[in-house]
C-alpha cells in the first residue's frame, strides 16, 4: 500500500430534496467536477404532526462526488451561493476524506480563499447498514441520542452470515443505508444508543462505521 | 416541503389540464350549461384533494403492505404456497376493483342483464389471479418477459376468433380496469419486494415491472372464454342521453358520498385483511410502521371516496354532454381532435400513473424521469382516444382493426425493446386505464356515441378502454426505443433538461 502517496482529494456527499440532484450535478459540472453519482433516498422531519400523520418522510436524493480538495472546496461554496444550504430545508453538504482515486484525470483548480462553512472537524459521518426496514429504529435511536435525523438509502447486500437461493434466484437482501451527520461530541453517544438499540455487536445485525468530516455546510444547531 | 404538500403540487399541475381543455371547449364549440360548470370545478378540486391524499396513503400504506406480503411469500421458498397466495389475493383484490364494478355494471345495464354484474367481476378476477401468480413465477423463474407475452396474447388472439363483437370490446375492456388504483400500487409493490432482493440488478429492475401487464391478460383470457362458452349474444340497447337537470349544484355530490364509500371500503377490504393475516402470522412490523400504515390506509381510504366523488358527481355528467355536444356538430373532425386532447389530459390525473411512475423513479434511481413517461403516455392515451372517435364516426371500421395490428406491433417491438420498457409499457397499458380515464373518457364517448349517427353504443362506445389499454404498449416501447439508441450513440452522458 506503501506505492499510495497522500492525496488530497476529498469525497463530497450532498443530501437535497427529490429532483435536485441532476441540476446539482450540472453546476458542479461546470466547476470542474467531472463525475457524480446520484441515489435516491429518504429523509426524515422533525414535526410531531406529519410524525402522527405519517408523512414524516420526504425523498431525497443523495448526491456522491469527487474532487481533489481545492475543487471541492470551490463546488462547495458554488453550490452553495447556488442552493443555500443555511437555510432549514435546503440541504446537507459534508466532505470526507479519499486515499486514492483512480479513474479521474486532469483536476483543474484554482486558488479560491476559503471562506463560510464549517471547518475542519467538527463532524462525524456516521452510517449503518441494516436489513431493510430497521433504518427507522437505526433514526430513532439515534434521535434519543441527540441526532438531528438521517437520511436512509435502498441497498442491497449481504454478509457471510447470509447466502440463499429462493426459487431459482440468487437473493441479496434488501438493506438500509443510514447516513446520519453528528456532531463530534455526541458522536460516542449516537453511535452507543445504535448499537444497543440495535445489538449491532451481534454478527449479522448490521454494520457501523464513523467517517472524519471535513467541511459541512446545511448543519445548524 | 412536506409529503402532502409536494403531492398536491404535483396534482394539481396534472389536473390542470383537464380544467383548461373544458374551459377552452366551452368558450368554443361546445358551450355548457353554467352548473354544469360549477359542478365540474367543484369535482376538480375534490379530484385534486382526493388525489393527493389517496397517493399519500398509497405511499406510506398500501406499497408497504405490498412490499412486506411479497417478501414474506416469497421466503417460504415453496412454489404451491405462493401460486395459492398469489392467486387467492389476485382475486379478491380484482374483484373488489371500483373500475371493474363500474364497467361490469354498464354491461349488465347495457345488456339488459343477460350477462350479469357479478358473472363479469368473478369471471375476469379469477383470470387475473391466475395470471398474477403465473407473472410472480415468471420473476422466479427469470422467463424473459417478451416471451411470455407472446405467449399469452397469441393465446387471446386465437381466442378472439371465435369472440363476438361485442365481448371483444368487453373482454378488452375488462383487462384495462380490473387493475385500478387500487390494485396497481399493490402489485407494483409486490413485483419490486421480489425483484428488489435479486443479486443481479438489471433483472431486478427489469422484473419490477410487468406483473401489471400479465395480470390484466388474464381478464381477456377469462372473459372471452365465458362468452364463448356460454354462446351470449349481447343484445344492443342505446343508453338514453337525458339532458342532465340543473336544479341542484351539491346534490349530485353528496348523493355519491354514500355509495362511493362503500365501493371504497370494499376496494380496501381485501388489502387490508392480507395486512391483518400478515401481521398475526409474522410479527416482524414495527409499532411504529404498523400505525403508519394503518395511517395510509385510512389516507387512501379519504383520499379515494373525495376522488370518486369528484368524478362521479362532476365529471362524468361534463364527458357526456361534452361528448354529445362534439358529436352534433356539423364538422365531424372536432370530435377526434377534442377526443385527443381530452385524453391527453385526463390520463395526466390517473392516480395510478402517479404510482407507476414513483416505481419508475425509484427502480431506476431517477434515471428515467417523470416527464419522460408522462409525455409519451398522454399521447398515447389522446390518439387511442381520437381513433375511439374515428371509429365511431366511420362504421367500417371495427375494434380488431386497431387491436391486431396494434398488438402485433408492440409484441414485435417488445424482442427489440430493452426489457426494462418492455415490462414498464405493458405496465402502463393497464394504469392508463384507471378511474379517471374510465369514468370521463368512457362517459365522453358514451355521449359521442349516442349522437353519432348509426354508432352502437356498445360496441363503439366499449373498446374504448381497450384502445387506451393498447396505445401505451406502443408509445413507451418508442421510448425504450430511443433510450436504447441515445445511450449507444450518445455514451457518456444522458440528461433531460
Amino acid at each position: 500500500m506503501s506505492s499510495f502517496k497522500m492525496i488530497d482529494v476529498e469525497q463530497i456527499c450532498i443530501i437535497i430534496n427529490f429532483g435536485l440532484g441532476s441540476k446539482l450535478l450540472q453546476i458542479a459540472k461546470n466547476y470542474g467536477i467531472s463525475n457524480g453519482t446520484v441515489l435516491l433516498g429518504k429523509g426524515t422531519v422533525n414535526n410531531r404532526i406529519l410524525d402522527f400523520l405519517g408523512l414524516s418522510d420526504i425523498r431525497k436524493e443523495i448526491v456522491l462526488m469527487v474532487a481533489n480538495k481545492k475543487t471541492a472546496d470551490q463546488v462547495l461554496e458554488k453550490l452553495h451561493d447556488e442552493i443555500n444550504f443555511e437555510k432549514p430545508g435546503h440541504g446537507i453538504a459534508f466532505t470526507t476524506s479519499v486515499r486514492l482515486l483512480v479513474g479521474i484525470g486532469g483536476y483543474k483548480s484554482d486558488n479560491l480563499k476559503e471562506r463560510r462553512g464549517v471547518d475542519d472537524n467538527m463532524y462525524d459521518a456516521i452510517t449503518v447498514i441494516v436489513d431493510m426496514g430497521k433504518a427507522e429504529y437505526v433514526i430513532d435511536a439515534a434521535t434519543k441520542a441527540g441526532s438531528k435525523g438521517g437520511t436512509i438509502i435502498k441497498g442491497r447486500g449481504s454478509g457471510i452470515h447470509e447466502t440463499s437461493k429462493l426459487f431459482s434466484m440468487n437473493i441479496e437482501p434488501e438493506k438500509e443505508i443510514v447516513l446520519i451527520l453528528s456532531e463530534k461530541d455526541k458522536t460516542e453517544a449516537i453511535v452507543s444508543s445504535i448499537r444497543k438499540e440495535l445489538k449491532i455487536d451481534e454478527p449479522g445485525k448490521g454494520i457501523l462505521y464513523i467517517q472524519n468530516v471535513n467541511k459541512a455546510y446545511g448543519l445548524y444547531k | 416541503m412536506n409529503l402532502l404538500f409536494f403531492k398536491l403540487k404535483e396534482v394539481l399541475s396534472s389536473v390542470l389540464p383537464i380544467i383548461v381543455t373544458v374551459i377552452i371547449l366551452n368558450f368554443t364549440i361546445a358551450p355548457l350549461d353554467v352548473s354544469l360548470i360549477i359542478r365540474f370545478f367543484i369535482g376538480a378540486v375534490l379530484i385534486i384533494l382526493g388525489l393527493a391524499i389517496f397517493l399519500c396513503g398509497v405511499d406510506i400504506g398500501i406499497s408497504p403492505i405490498g412490499n412486506s406480503f411479497g417478501s414474506t411469500i416469497i421466503k417460504t421458498n415453496k412454489l404451491w404456497i405462493v401460486v395459492i397466495a398469489i392467486f387467492i389475493v389476485g382475486f379478491f383484490v380484482s374483484i373488489a376493483e371500483p373500475s371493474l364494478r363500474i364497467l361490469a355494471s354498464q354491461v349488465d345495464f347495457v345488456t339488459s342483464s343477460v350477462i350479469s354484474k357479478e358473472s363479469i367481476v368473478v369471471i375476469a378476477s379469477i383470470g387475473v389471479g391466475t395470471m398474477l401468480s403465473l407473472g410472480f413465477v415468471r420473476i422466479l423463474y427469470n422467463i424473459p418477459i417478451n416471451k411470455v407475452f407472446t405467449i399469452l396474447y397469441s393465446i387471446i388472439f386465437i381466442l378472439a376468433l371465435f369472440t363476438s363483437r361485442e365481448f371483444l370490446a368487453i373482454s378488452f375492456d375488462a383487462s384495462g380496469s380490473t387493475t385500478g388504483a387500487m390494485t396497481i400500487p399493490f402489485i407494483l409493490a409486490l413485483a419490486h419486494s421480489v425483484s428488489a432482493m435479486k443479486s443481479d440488478s438489471k433483472a431486478s429492475e427489469e422484473d419490477s415491472f410487468g406483473l401489471v401487464g400479465i395480470a390484466s391478460t388474464g381478464a381477456i383470457m377469462t372473459v372471452m372464454i365465458m362468452s364463448i362458452i356460454s354462446k351470449t349474444d349481447a343484445s344492443t340497447v342505446s343508453l338514453e342521453y337525458n339532458d342532465p337537470i340543473f336544479t341542484s349544484i351539491f346534490s349530485p355530490f353528496i348523493q355519491q358520498i354514500a355509495p362511493t364509500t362503500i365501493e371504497v371500503i370494499l376496494a380496501l377490504l381485501p388489502i387490508v385483511i392480507i395486512f391483518l393475516v400478515f401481521q398475526i402470522f409474522s410479527f416482524k412490523l414495527s409499532r411504529k410502521t404498523i400505525r403508519k400504515i394503518v395511517m395510509g390506509l385510512v389516507f387512501a381510504f379519504i383520499g379515494f371516496v373525495l376522488f370518486l366523488v369528484g368524478v362521479n358527481g362532476g365529471f362524468m355528467e361534463m364527458g357526456v354532454a361534452i361528448g354529445y355536444g362534439v358529436a352534433t356538430l356539423e364538422n365531424k373532425v372536432y370530435l377526434v381532435i377534442v377526443g385527443f386532447f381530452l385524453g391527453f389530459a385526463t390520463v395526466l390525473a390517473e392516480p395510478s400513473v402517479y404510482v407507476l411512475i414513483h416505481q419508475i423513479e425509484d427502480v431506476t434511481s431517477g434515471y428515467i424521469k417523470r416527464k419522460v413517461v408522462l409525455i409519451p403516455l398522454a399521447i398515447a392515451v389522446g390518439t387511442a382516444t381520437a381513433l375511439s372517435m374515428v371509429r365511431i364516426l366511420v362504421p367500417g371500421i371495427q375494434l380488431w382493426h386497431y387491436l391486431l395490428p396494434g398488438y402485433v406491433i408492440s409484441l414485435v417491438m417488445s424482442y427489440f425493446v430493452p426489457k426494462l420498457f418492455v415490462g414498464i409499457a405493458f405496465d402502463s397499458g393497464g394504469v392508463a386505464a384507471g378511474p379517471m380515464t374510465i369514468t370521463f373518457i368512457l362517459a365522453f364517448t358514451r355521449g359521442a356515441a349516442e349522437a353519432a349517427e348509426g354508432a352502437n353504443v356498445l360496441v363503439d362506445g366499449f373498446g374504448m378502454i381497450a384502445m387506451v389499454a393498447l396505445a401505451p404498449l406502443i408509445a413507451l416501447q418508442i421510448l425504450g426505443f430511443i433510450f436504447k439508441v441515445k445511450s449507444k450513440n450518445g455514451g457518456i452522458e444522458y440528461s433531460d433538461e
